[in-house]
């Protein structure tokens, strides 16, 4: 079946039942990504073995400065120094510490914490299925595609079957060095796989001490806030919300760039050397300097 | 960024793959390479001599600037030599090119053109050189000028003076007399304007009076730079034109055999043999009494 990929892959773009998913909203065309995949393994359930490949959903537009020398505009770097000499510390002379009091470390070699560390099979492995609008959002981190990985008739089943019981798988992953719960869920046209948090990293809203002790509100300042609230009630529609910091930060660079703008100049290794070169040749030749 | 070896020099070279000259493609690095290697001969003549820059940050295609004072961010190890001057009515603190790094910086300013006066610091208002700038109108071009050189060895070498010629760069041929420096520049301009009359007297081609400077079909024989804090373009800098020339001391018969100003350049003049002006510093004449 890999030998025609694209007639599989139209097969499953024509499944147009969507049920289940959570009010999608209006998506602007955008032209079909082929991207490189961050993971790929197979989805496990049961028995049955559907290989995919993970990739990333979530765009980063903020917006990231450099850090630049004021005097020349070189970007800086970051180096590891020492905290007692000031010493720049090479990589290979590392190893990690945890801090169990202030000041005081147990440490780690590479190996030692290598020898621990969670074995990725390459399995996402489902243990139960759930309502997908069951799953209290707090707890979902990032999501990221499955696309099919050369079996595009078992993807496209799995599709259509989470598709038409409205539900989401979830079970655990192993990305990197971390095992990561995770829930998989039909959107728009293919399966989504978001990690979760785990309950642990959440923090109840009810354990802080100014949500400890609340008055209760009278009627009359109820009934307002219930009016307020009625009256703003409608859909909600993420492109009604735009980056208007980003928006500015693009503007000025746009302006920057139509006037000065500090060149970044990357290191051009081998013309210093020659003029090295010839410096040595000249220096030889000069009485003194 | 590049930063030197340390030892080999304080400076630190920037923007190196800048295209300084367009057409051939030659970066600032190329530029600095000709500094580096042209040093041995182009340090002698900038040595006590406060510089006048003309950079081209931007290569020679954009507006470059004259620059007589340190800019801001002079190294401090940069010799300074503070002169009142007239034309700008106020002190000036000029470079002093006397080191190999001073040359090196001042290559990667962007300085392509450096102009020295033709006095030193040490004797600031008593000129060692005599310059006589020989300048053609089109449509005369170089071997025009090239003869009238010529003629004005023979009418010096007539009164007693050797002269010695390098090329502008440009279109012209600069002639030189080191003089002892013991006469005021009043006394080396009358002496220089003095010369392009006789020239003139003997070339219906030569004018020697500045109103007919832009005559066309003429040679000028320019003597107004011989003046306090007046300067000439160094031999061996480099010029802001398409190819980059360098003002390049030539032996007579080179000159004679057919020199051209753009057969000296970034490229070749470095490993020139020939050296006409390596004892020029060391031939300082007095000039004839009955011209003073």
């Amino acid at each position: 079946m890999g030998k025609n990929p694209g007639r599989q892959a139209k097969t499953a773009g024509r499944v147009s039942v969507e049920k289940g998913e959570p009010a999608p909203g209006p998506e602007p065309a955008r032209p079909k990504v082929q991207r490189r995949p961050i993971w790929s393994g197979a989805i496990s359930i049961g028995l049955v073995n559907v290989p995919v490949r993970v990739f990333s959903m979530i765009r980063d537009v903020s917006f990231s400065f450099r850090l630049l020398h004021k005097a020349d505009g070189q970007p800086l770097k970051y180096e590891r120094v020492c905290t007692r000499d000031g010493v720049v510390v090479p990589w290979e002379e590392t190893v990690k510490g945890y801090e169990v009091r202030k000041d005081e470390y147990v440490v780690f070699e590479k190996s030692e914490l290598a020898a621990i560390a969670p074995e990725s099979d390459r399995i996402i492995r489902i243990d139960k299925f759930v309502h997908y609008l069951s799953l209290d959002p707090i707890y979902f981190d990032t999501p990221y595609i499955l696309a099919p990985d050369r079996s595009h008739a078992a993807y496209a089943l799995l599709l259509t079957a989470f598709q038409e019981l409205s539900q989401a798988g979830v079970g655990k992953i192993t990305l990197r060095t971390k095992e990561y719960p995770v829930v998989i869920h039909p959107y728009r046209g293919g399966l989504v796989m978001t990690t979760l948090r785990y309950a642990e990293e959440v923090t109840a809203p009810g354990s802080l001490e100014d949500l400890s002790v609340l008055p209760a509100p009278t009627g009359k300042e109820l009934d307002l806030a219930r009016r307020i609230i009625t009256d703003l009630t409608g859909d909600f529609d993420i492109h009604e919300y735009h980056d208007s910091y980003g928006e500015r930060v693009t503007g000025l660079i746009e302006k920057k760039l139509a006037g000065e703008t500090v060149h970044a100049e990357p290191p051009k290794k081998a013309e210093a050397k020659e003029l090295m070169a010839a410096l040595e040749e000249t220096l030889a030749q000069l009485p003194h300097q | 960024m590049e930063r030197a070896v340390p030892g080999l020099t304080r400076v630190t070279f920037t923007n190196l793959e800048k295209v300084l000259y367009r057409d051939q493609g030659i970066t600032k690095a190329k530029v600095i390479e000709y500094y580096i290697r042209i040093a041995p001969r182009i340090l002698p003549f900038l040595k006590d001599r406060p510089v006048v820059l003309n950079r081209f940050p931007e290569g020679i295609d954009r507006q470059g600037f004259y620059e007589k004072d340190a800019p801001g961010g002079t190294p401090e190890w940069v010799e300074i030599f503070t002169r009142y001057s007239e034309t700008a009515d106020r002190d000036v603190h000029y470079i002093v090119c006397n080191t190999l790094d001073t040359l090196l910086w001042l290559a990667n300013l962007a300085a392509l053109e450096i102009n020295i006066p033709l006095s030193r610091t040490i004797s600031y208002d008593t000129p060692d050189m005599v310059f006589l700038d020989l300048d053609p109108e089109p449509p005369l071009r170089f071997p025009d000028v090239t003869r009238i050189a010529m003629l004005l060895r023979e009418h010096l070498i007539s009164i007693g003076l050797y002269c010695y010629v390098k090329t502008s760069g440009k279109k012209g041929i600069h002639a030189v007399i080191p003089v002892l420096p013991e006469y005021t520049f009043r006394q080396t301009r009358d002496f220089a304007h003095r010369i392009g009359r006789e020239i003139a007297a003997m070339d219906s081609l030569v004018v020697s009076e500045f109103p007919h400077s832009r005559d066309p079909g003429t040679v000028f024989v320019d003597y107004l730079q011989n003046a306090r804090g007046k300067t000439m373009i160094c031999p061996y800098s480099l010029r802001a034109v398409s190819g980059a020339p360098a003002s390049t001391p030539v032996t007579w018969d080179e000159l004679g055999g057919g020199a051209t100003p753009e057969g000296y350049n970034i490229l070749n003049v470095p490993s020139r043999k020939e050296n006409p002006w390596a004892k020029i510093l060391e031939d300082r004449q007095k000039l004839p009494e009955e011209y003073l």
